[in-house]
């Protein structure tokens, strides 16, 4: 495009300029539809508009127009320039859908692959599951954890907590000793020996940890887990402690689990019952059950023991028990474990295999 | 305890026949029946028939055909091969065809054997389900019945109905059965009459009296408050009748003899224990209850010689001890078959010189189990008369007159005051304290009313009888009447609860520890507080503070000073069942020498964890757990549970815990605290402790940790400007440690740098021996702008000249 030669008159410099914007005009779509990526097309838009672009080159060709003429060819210009620039951002939308339509339409995931674990998730052993939600249950009735010893002195594990001396219902927890008066101890009551000992009521505590008794067969194992919640507080009734465990079978078991206490036997209470659950396993559809081999086809479960706590324990503690009253209710967590897993042997809990452990 | 239902309802004849219901009624009221049996079950059908004839098998020897008369129903031959069929005119025991005997699982039906027909069978008590014992069939004598009698009918105690009930050991009073009826007839409300006094049906008429025969002391009247004693003379020692044999059977008590029966059966009715001496096998025609001297000797009925403790109560004549008191008799005074004259004892002993004695010599009889729970001391006077009436009739004996009771100690009756309001605030319900006064009566009690007030203030004096030692107290009365009353009428009601703080830090501990150990991929082991020493030593752990003294096995028998070996155990046991990948924890407590005033242990819950087999890998080759394994996961553990990182100090060669790996073990500090260790365990104890296979282990003192505090959470600000990011690797000498590159990389990247982390090692072919090559990645990042390239390319460019100088160091790309 450079003038060489004599120099051409205006008129031609004009009809040459007229000419080579025809030209451009009728290349440029073509131009920018060969371009296949963004970086092509933003080349190609440079080439014709950009600094040293050809409609700039073309521009600077003005001075030599005649004056008349000016008007005329920078309206043409201009117009071309429009038109490139809106073909320019046509172009480029296009690309960007084709790209996207590219990305969506790629072959799919394979979600049949494993998922990845960064780092895989343990497993809480269930007797942990079930300890830490018995807890749980019981703070939100207010209770409060309460840790003791395991290896405790006779007087908690029994004295206090008025076991006659040389009477047939510390054959009910034949005990380890490790000195003349120090034992594992035999249940988390030793607990409520403790805190009866150590602070005046009101006080409600859950006590949880394990216990050792010289037993060792299918539903027994040398050490095992108990949990214990106590309340002592004036005015403290049965009623109270039904009202506790009724709260404590419906959060554990789910609305509506009948509780039924029997009359039953345990030192450091007086009245002492044993506390059953409408089975579990036999319940029909209509809350009835209809009994099975679980609940020996009585349609009940034992799940623990409890009582008002015996006037003896307050005494030996420390407490008046005409002005304090309370209740204490104990339960074995392997016992709980058992009935909500289906666990046959309570020894499984203690062989720890990963393969039953990864169950729960 | 077994008890009979047809003998409870012969004292409570309104008891209603339905033994599922009684069972309920009973285990809801506190005697919770275990289990029911039905003795003598099938055997309605079979009747007393008399022998006729009797010929042998026309071809199988040892087989007679038996022609046996049934009365009305006329004559019927049998095949029988047993021994002892008696001659005619003897009765036997016939079970008619379509007989069903659940004892031995058998159905009578017609059949032939080598071509003879029989029409039924003659049965052994052992057929019938009736006793363990005998051989042949039961013979009854000529005339016992009209032949076609129902067994049933003839010999009632035959068929029973049996509960087993599992009395808790506050309830003596039930273990007999006039307490058991007694019990019953309050429950239901309705009457009960215990038996009237037998007169004996012989008795001495030429003026003798028992303290003629026998002269008793008490000497220790503090452990035998009262010894009644009754003499039988002319007594003919022998079987017992079918009806009583059956009735001891039926309980679980194998016949002896009329005159040892006689005692059970008193036993069982009363609760009471009693025991017969031979009178002529006394010497000096005395009995002396006291303490055994020092090193005497007892041969106990069982036979075995017993050397006697200061604190052991006996029973002696003038010669020396005759019977452990309330335990077990001895063989020199024993009732023999050719007994003559016979001494029957009914004492009260204290229940705690009884149980002491009967845990001395490992004994627990039918005897001890009652007087350890304490029996009636009011009754001794009837339940002997009883026991004299019933050895008159059964061993045709004559009663001498006069029982010798002695007292060592008057024993008071306990009156209790109730309180009606007291009752009802403890039970939680409104009870009507008449009515309530009414139960305890039913049981026993002899209530006396105090003045009459408003009922609130209503008050009662209840005088406690002889039979429930277990009543003291007033709450005692106020259980017996909710007991019988029944929980269920007790409403259910949220008490207010006034909360306590917490006293709970190991509690709170371990669940913390659970929950990050989850997080960080391992899973729960819950494995015993006890173990072998033996294992503490291979482990070099702390010799055990804590030894058991009683312990079940050697394997069971110190407290562990180290959660390690339970855990190792389980690595050993999963591998033996080839589960190869184990990552395992617990959280527990271990019991370290005491400070305490009282010697009690410590008890500091700790942390543990081990690691074996391989590492998950996603869709790569798995590789095998090493110790960065156990470093990144004590890591990320102390960070979860104390929102701390600790610092890994290495510890190799001999500084190394003795349990760990001689190539190196990390010691966890925060703050120049240590607070745990993890390493490879060291071979030889894998091999000593049997787990299989190389493990790594960690160790973290929780209650340490949990002193030094959970870091407070601060937000820091999240970075406006971007990052640069620069890969850098060196190839350095293999025996410079990683660490040290990393923190010179650190050093020399300067403030710039936010993060330094070493992401590839690499050692082989391109790089040169004895060389690895350590891959870098830098992140450079400025909080206030964003850096330019050419500072960053600078600030690297640092970094390579002066690592590079530092370590010799070969820069690649
Ligand atoms: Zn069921």
């Amino acid at each position: 495009m450079s003038a060489q030669g004599p120099s051409p008159t205006s008129t031609e410099i004009h009809a040459g300029i007229e000419q080579a914007l025809a030209a451009m005009r009728t290349r440029f779509p073509d131009r920018f539809a060969a371009a296949t990526t963004e970086q092509l097309l933003r080349d190609e838009n440079a080439k014709i508009l950009g600094k040293k672009g050809e409609l700039t080159s073309i521009l600077s060709q003005m001075g030599k127009v005649p004056a008349d003429a000016r008007k005329a060819i920078g309206e043409s210009v201009n117009a071309l320039r429009r038109e490139v620039e809106a073909a320019f951002e046509e172009a480029l939308k296009a690309l960007f859908q084709a790209k996207r339509k590219a990305e969506l339409e790629a072959r799919p995931f394979d979600l049949t692959l494993p998922g990845r674990v960064p780092a895989q998730l343990g497993h809480r052993h269930p007797l942990s599951i079930v300890r830490e939600e018995v807890i749980s249950i019981f703070r939100g009735m207010g209770f409060a954890v309460h840790d003791g010893p395991e290896v405790e002195l006779e007087e908690n594990n029994f004295t206090k907590l008025g076991f006659p001396p040389d009477h047939p219902a510390v054959d009910m927890q034949d005990s380890f000793w490790t000195t003349s008066n120090h034992l594992l101890r035999t249940h988390t009551s030793n607990i409520q020996a403790r805190a009866m000992s150590s602070r005046t009521p009101p006080m409600a505590f859950i006590a949880p940890g394990a216990v050792y008794r010289r037993d060792d067969d299918v539903t027994h194992s040398p050490m095992f887990h108990q949990l214990e919640a106590f309340l002592v507080d004036e005015n403290v009734s049965m009623a109270h402690l039904k009202g506790v465990l009724a709260e404590f079978a419906e959060r554990l078991y789910g609305p509506g689990t009948p509780v039924r206490l029997r009359p039953s036997y345990f030192p450091f209470v007086e009245p002492g019952a044993e506390v059953d659950i409408g089975c579990v396993f036999c319940k029909q559809p209509d809350g009835t059950r209809v009994g099975c081999n679980l609940c020996k086809h009585t349609g009940w479960i034992e799940i623990l023991g409890c009582g008002m706590i015996h006037p003896v324990v307050f005494e030996a503690c420390g407490i008046d028990p005409e002005k304090f009253t309370g209740f204490a209710l104990g339960m074995g967590i392997e016992r709980i474990a058992m009935l909500r897993y289906g666990v046959p042997d309570i020894r499984l809990f203690f062989e720890n295999d990963p393969r039953f452990l990864s169950q729960f | 305890m077994k008890a009979s239902y047809q003998w409870l309802r012969s004292f409570v004849p309104q008891i209603p026949d339905d033994p599922s219901a009684f069972a309920a009624r009973i285990t809801s009221a506190g005697l919770e029946v275990e289990g029911v049996h039905f003795y003598g079950a099938g055997i309605d059908p079979c009747e007393i028939v008399t022998v006729v004839s009797m010929r042998p098998h026309p071809s199988k020897s040892g087989l007679r055909l038996v022609t046996v008369d049934r009365g009305a129903a006329g004559t019927l031959e049998v095949i029988c091969g047993a021994p002892n069929v008696p001659d005619p005119g003897g009765m036997v025991v016939l079970a008619p065809l379509g007989t069903t005997l659940p004892a031995k699982g058998m159905t009578i039906e017609r059949r032939a054997i080598a071509g003879v027909m029989s029409e039924g069978m003659l049965c052994s008590e052992s057929e019938l389900g009736l006793t363990e014992e005998g051989e042949g069939i039961l013979v009854l004598p000529p005339g016992f019945a009209k032949p076609g009698t129902r067994f049933i009918d003839a010999v009632p105690t035959a068929k029973d109905v049996i509960f087993e009930i599992g009395l808790t050991p506050n309830r003596a009073d039930c273990l007999g059965h006039l307490g058991l009826a007694r019990e019953a007839a309050a429950l239901y409300g309705i009457p009960w009459q215990p038996p009237a006094p037998e007169a004996p049906v012989r008795f001495a008429t030429n003026g003798s009296k028992a303290a003629d025969f026998i002269k008793v002391t008490i000497e220790d009247g503090e452990r035998c408050p009262h010894y009644a004693a009754a003499v039988l003379t002319d007594v003919t020692n022998g079987p017992s009748p079918l009806a009583l044999r059956y009735r001891l059977a039926s309980l679980g008590v194998r016949s002896i003899s009329n005159l040892v029966d006689v005692t059970n059966l008193v036993m069982l009715e009363y609760g009471h224990p009693m025991h017969a001496f031979d009178l002529d096998r006394l010497q000096g025609a005395q009995i002396v209850v006291r303490r055994a001297k020092a090193g005497e000797k007892l041969k106990t009925l069982d036979g075995v010689d017993r050397t006697l403790d200061v604190d052991d109560l006996v029973i002696c004549d003038g010669n020396g001890p005759l019977a452990l008191a309330g335990v077990m008799g001895g063989g020199d005074s024993e009732i023999t078959a050719s007994t003559k004259r016979v001494l029957l004892e009914c004492a009260f002993f204290d229940s705690r010189t009884v149980r002491r004695s009967a845990r001395r010599h490992g004994l627990h009889t039918e005897s001890s189990h009652r007087f350890e729970r304490g029996v009636d001391h009011g009754d001794t006077a009837d339940a002997l008369a009883h026991a004299v009436a019933l050895t008159a009739r059964l061993a045709d004996g004559i009663a001498i007159p006069g029982i010798v009771v002695t007292v060592g100690r008057a024993l008071e009756r306990t009156a209790v005051t109730l309180r009606a309001a007291r009752m009802n605030a403890l039970l939680g319900i409104d009870l009507h304290f008449e009515e309530s006064l009414g139960t305890l009566r039913r049981l026993g009690f002899e209530v006396r009313i105090h003045e009459k007030s408003a009922a609130a203030t209503s008050s009662a004096e209840c005088l406690v009888p002889t039979h429930r030692p277990d009543v003291a107290r007033e709450v005692d009365l106020i259980e017996e009447i909710g007991r019988v009353h029944g929980y269920d009428a007790i409403p259910a009601k949220l008490p207010p609860i006034r909360a306590s703080r917490e006293v709970g830090d190991k509690e709170e501990s371990a669940q913390k520890a659970r929950a990050a150990a989850v997080a960080v991929g391992l899973s729960e082991a819950v494995t015993l507080s006890f173990l072998a020493p033996k294992v503490l030593a291979a482990i070099g752990a702390p010799p055990p503070a804590v030894v058991l003294r009683n312990p079940l096995t050697e394997t069971q028998s110190v407290m562990r000073t180290s959660l390690l070996p339970g855990l190792l155990d389980v690595v050993g046991r999963a591998r033996r069942h080839g589960e190869r990948d184990v990552r395992v924890f617990t959280v527990g407590r271990i019991f370290l020498g005491g400070s305490e005033p009282s010697g009690l242990p410590n008890e500091p819950v700790v942390f543990a964890a081990v690691l074996a087999g391989d590492r998950a890998a996603y869709l790569t080759k798995a590789q095998p757990i090493d110790v960065w394994d156990a470093k990144g996961a004590a890591i990320a553990f102390v960070e979860r549970f104390a929102r701390r990182t600790p610092d890994v100090r290495a510890l190799a060669g001999s500084a190394r815990p003795a349990h760990l790996h001689p190539r190196g073990a990390g010691v966890l500090e925060i703050a120049g605290t240590p607070i745990g260790t993890f390493g490879m365990l060291h071979p030889d104890v894998v091999d000593a402790l049997d787990v299989g296979g190389p493990v790594v282990v960690l160790e973290i003192e929780l209650e340490l940790l949990a002193k030094l505090g959970v870091a407070a959470t601060q937000y820091v600000p999240i970075p406006r400007f971007p990052p640069s990011t620069r890969d850098i690797a060196f190839v350095v000498h293999d025996d410079v440690a990683v660490g040290d590159v990393a923190s010179a990389v650190r050093t020399a990247a300067g403030a710039l740098a936010e993060r330094v982390e070493i992401f590839d090692r690499f050692v082989g072919d391109p790089v040169p021996a004895s060389h690895a090559n350590l891959a870098f990645r830098i992140v450079y990042r400025a909080l206030d702008r964003t850096l330019t390239d050419a500072e960053v390319d600078a600030q690297n460019e640092r970094v390579k000249q002066e690592v590079g100088a530092r370590f010799g160091a070969t820069i690649r790309a």
